[in-house]
């Protein structure tokens, strides 16, 4: 008899969904994290009077009661969509190129269309077919692959047979000639990670689609909230949690898990073990290499490890109307060539970078303490510069970068530098710190088509032995929490065999 | 999805070819075991292994430990602190202490220890630390420095006793480095003849014109000429001239915080323009605005661990100590309620948190505290 039936190791997004649907089932679960709370990027800080919010930004595919998204149905099986509050925003999100471009698309098809066919009224036609083609495509991608039609076809599914590895640039080059307008509506691309020359159209009409129909969400008390709440689930059924506790090694004999060994020396067994920390992590820290399957390694070879990102957290002193934010989420951009944005996203510096700022008090005025706001200043940086840098310049880069940042909000916000009251900037070494990922990376390997769960899959080939995240597949809230759950559903079968 | 329908989708066959050839001249990532460890090491790391290589007696009460590595140490904002763990008499135990050498002397780190009433960790320190001993601590922490974006170029530091500690830092880093900024310096003390680098500030004060040295003596000597009394909103007034464009600074005893916070909020300075540095949790916690009335200090209570063993407390004390009294082991830094490393989960019974506890929303909903700034106040169940 094993200690439990299964270890899940990592307290993030896909650790909880996983360890707590698994709890739910009756199984002999146990979570173990190596820091002190759960939820990976799912969590906050406080500085002052303000806790900021992490890394949720707009919460994909929850939708509402009268029309679900994917996720609350998952959300409702592990019984805590009732126990969160979660907050509709009104919009997808406001783009800026100052003094180009000015545009907010509400969380509304027709709405959008009309806003962007009034800003680029000699594409009208092309706007509105191409939302068509976005919604047209995406209902073939739902029915041929996420509700796996037994009885697919090119002839049933036409777009998607020749679409489904298309890439986004071509697609908008395809329909559009105002490079402003192609940017207006490709901004979401760093959601993903990689720029649309590169970014699977599946997954800009996903984006698209899924905000548009399922709107974008926070929740109250952010990202902490919900992991708070599903660690609260797991503790409730049963299932058994140890923080501050890092597992050091994965038992394997023979070609099978038998447990892990925690850096405190205590040996676990358990006949599965689901992993949510990175592929590189466990199968290189915690594996011996003579343990870990030759077709593993070779897999991870043709995958790059993904983006990080530069982070400045900042509390106000002031209403986001006084500093002139009107919508939660803007994009500002500094160009309308998205190869050159990502290239920027591979130096160390600031002064060129796009940038988005997300300002959580807009669509939820009770997000800071009365008469503050908050907002958080992304963009994405890859880590390789920061871990060339000398420990000892490190501060004032970080300081020198943000105050690059700053003064391009300026541009777009005049006033707001005067109005912060606290702030705190995460580098991708904050990142690295905080979640263990080789990188810094919460999007795990660059999310090329080459690496989706079409072509690479996420249950390793030793017998037990499991993955989620977005390592293991796709990046993000939904695709993460979704992808415990799925990984908890395929070691219930293996546990019943 | 099945691999004879992928095979199908256009450019399927590309896909495979890209994957081909990156699998051939792609990147072998069993090379990089320990590098993450090594990366994060250099900036943060969870723990350092340091050897007393100097002790140096700064007052009669005072002394500074000078702790190295003997090699690599991570560099700090003047103004952090780092944590040491202790075992004293047979009881893993800790506590946080400002940096007081500055960020640019990177072969060590200084300390400087005063002795506290009753102060269990202080009075080892103090009395059985010896040089060539080895204490564990954590890398360098705290947001107590001065922000280059947040803060104005003149700093207003107010110490009061053993608070000077951080000022040091930044004053040392100020004056050695050339940096362009301007301090004021009130430090309060109780006498004048147990004042802390006293003879180093007045120094640098007479030689560097951009920092100001401003002594405050409680209880004044005869023959003492300075301040006497208080930091008062008075005295602040009379040195600093103009009170707007500068930052203040805070480090002392809660005592201090008590009666130097109303004076300077008085003078209307903006409360973003006030930092102060966490320091520990107050003595005498039942005299704490929001304590019941119905509970003693001395109140014996006990706290189960869940799936564990059940312990005795004390109402008085932080349940963070009594659990290290009882060889229960939690993680911790700051131990002022700030930094939430020593987050327990209250599963049953009442615990007292003084004001200024930083919890986050979801952790107060779900009945998280802070172990280093919780008082129990009657019998708890706790999840560790």
């Amino acid at each position: 008899m094993t200690d439990y039936d299964v270890i899940v190791i990592g307290a993030g997004n896909a650790g909880l969904t996983a360890a707590t649907s698994l709890a739910l089932k009756g199984t002999r679960v146990i979570l173990l994290e190596r820091h002190n709370i759960p939820g990976g990027c799912a969590t906050s800080f406080c500085r002052g009077r303000f806790e900021f919010e992490v890394s949720l930004h707009q919460l994909s595919g929850l939708g509402t009661a009268k029309s679900p998204g994917p996720l609350r149905a998952t959300l409702n099986s592990l019984g805590v969509l009732d126990k969160l509050h979660f907050v509709e925003m009104r919009d997808l999100y406001r783009v800026i190129m100052p003094g180009r471009l000015d545009v907010t698309l509400r969380a509304n098809r027709n709405e959008a269309v009309q806003e962007l066919q009034k800003k680029f009224p000699a594409e009208k036609e092309a706007i509105a077919s191409f939302f068509d083609f976005v919604y047209k495509f995406f209902q073939e991608v739902i029915g041929a692959f996420y509700l796996n039609d037994p009885e697919i076809s090119r002839q049933k599914y036409p777009l998607f047979f020749q679409y489904a590895l298309a890439d986004s640039q071509s697609i908008l080059d395809k329909y559009f000639q105002d490079p402003l307008l192609k940017l207006a509506l490709s901004v979401y691309w760093t959601y993903m990670g990689v720029p649309p020359r590169h970014l699977p159209f599946s997954d800009l009409a996903a984006l698209l689609f899924a905000y548009i129909e399922f709107r974008p969400f926070h929740m109250k008390g952010g990202s902490q909230m919900l992991s708070n709440t599903l660690l609260d689930q797991l503790l409730r059924h049963g299932g058994t949690a140890r923080f501050n506790c890092a597992v050091e090694r994965i038992l394997v004999k023979d070609g099978a898990v038998r447990g892990v060994k925690t850096e405190q020396g205590d040996e676990i067994t358990a006949r599965c073990v689901l992993s949510n920390a990175s592929p590189i992590a466990t199968y290189i820290e915690m594996m011996d290499r003579d343990e870990v399957p030759e077709p593993l390694i070779t897999q991870m070879r043709s995958s790059t490890v993904g983006t990080s990102f530069f982070t400045i957290y900042m509390g106000f002193d002031c209403d986001p109307s006084e500093l002139g934010i009107t919508e939660t989420t803007n994009f500002i951009c500094a160009t309308t060539d998205s190869d050159r944005d990502y290239t920027e996203s591979k130096r160390l510096e600031c002064d060129e970078s796009s940038f988005i700022i997300s300002c959580y008090d807009v669509s939820d005025p009770d997000f800071s303490p009365p008469g503050t706001c908050q907002a958080a200043l992304v963009t994405m940086k890859y880590a390789e510069p920061w871990l060339r840098l000398p420990p000892s310049q490190y501060a004032s880069v970080k300081y020198r970068c943000a105050e690059q940042l700053l003064a391009r909000s300026e541009e777009v916000f005049p006033g707001l530098w005067g109005h912060l009251e606290e702030m705190e900037i995460a580098t991708p070494i904050t990142h690295m710190r905080y979640l263990g990922h080789p990188g810094g990376g919460p999007y795990g390997f660059d999310q090329y088509a080459k690496d989706s769960t079409m072509f690479v899959s996420p249950k390793p080939p030793i017998v037990g032995l499991y993955g989620a995240g977005a390592w293991y597949g796709s990046a993000g809230y939904q695709p993460t929490l979704m992808s415990g759950a799925s990984a908890a559903r395929a070691i219930l079968k293996e546990l019943k065999a | 999805m099945k691999t004879e329908i992928l095979q199908q989708l256009d450019g399927y066959g590309d896909v495979i070819k890209e994957i081909e050839v990156l699998r051939k001249y792609g990147y072998d990532y069993s090379i990089d075991r320990g590098t993450i460890r090594q990366y994060i090491d250099r900036l943060h790391p969870a723990s350092l292994d340091l050897k007393i290589v100097d002790i140096i007696e700064e007052t009669p009460s005072a002394r500074t430990l000078r702790l190295a590595s003997g090699g690599y140490l991570p560099p700090f904002q003047a103004g952090q602190y780092i944590a040491l763990t202790l075992d004293i008499g047979g009881v893993r135990t800790g506590r946080a202490y400002s940096i007081s050498s500055p960020p640019n002397q990177t072969g060590y780190y200084d300390i400087t220890v005063r002795r506290v009433e009753e102060g269990y960790v202080s009075s080892y320190l103090l009395e059985e630390a010896s040089p060539g001993q080895r204490i564990v601590t954590s890398g360098p922490s705290g947001n107590f420095f001065f922000h280059p974006i947040l803060h104005d170029r003149t700093m207003v530091l107010i110490a009061g006793g053993s608070g000077i500690t951080p000022f040091m830092s930044m004053i040392r880093e100020i004056v050695q480095c050339g940096i362009d900024r301007e301090v004021y310096l009130f430090y309060g003390n109780r006498s004048d003849d147990d004042v802390i680098f006293h003879d180093e500030l007045t120094e640098i004060s007479s030689t560097f014109s951009n920092i100001h040295y401003i002594p405050v003596i409680e209880k004044p000597s005869r023959n003492y000429k300075g301040l006497a009394g208080y930091i008062t909103a008075d005295v602040l007034t009379k040195e600093l001239r103009e009170l707007s464009g500068k930052t203040y600074y805070l480090c002392g005893p809660p005592a201090m915080y008590d009666f130097c916070l109303p004076q300077i909020e008085g003078l209307g300075i903006p409360k973003k323009k006030i930092r102060r540095e966490m320091y520990g949790t107050p003595k005498g916690i039942s005299a704490h605005p929001g304590w019941p009335s119905g509970v003693k200090e001395d109140a014996v209570v006990t706290v189960l661990l869940q799936g564990g063993r059940t312990i005795t407390a004390s109402s008085g004390e932080p349940l963070l100590n009594s659990l290290e009294r009882n060889g229960v082991i939690v993680p911790f830094l700051c131990r002022s309620g700030e930094c939430s490393m020593c987050r327990v989960k209250l599963l049953s019974g009442k615990v007292f948190q003084p004001e200024g506890v930083l919890l986050r929303k979801s952790d107060r909903e779900y009945g998280y505290i802070h172990s280093c700034a919780a008082y129990p106040l009657e019998d708890l169940e706790i999840l560790i």
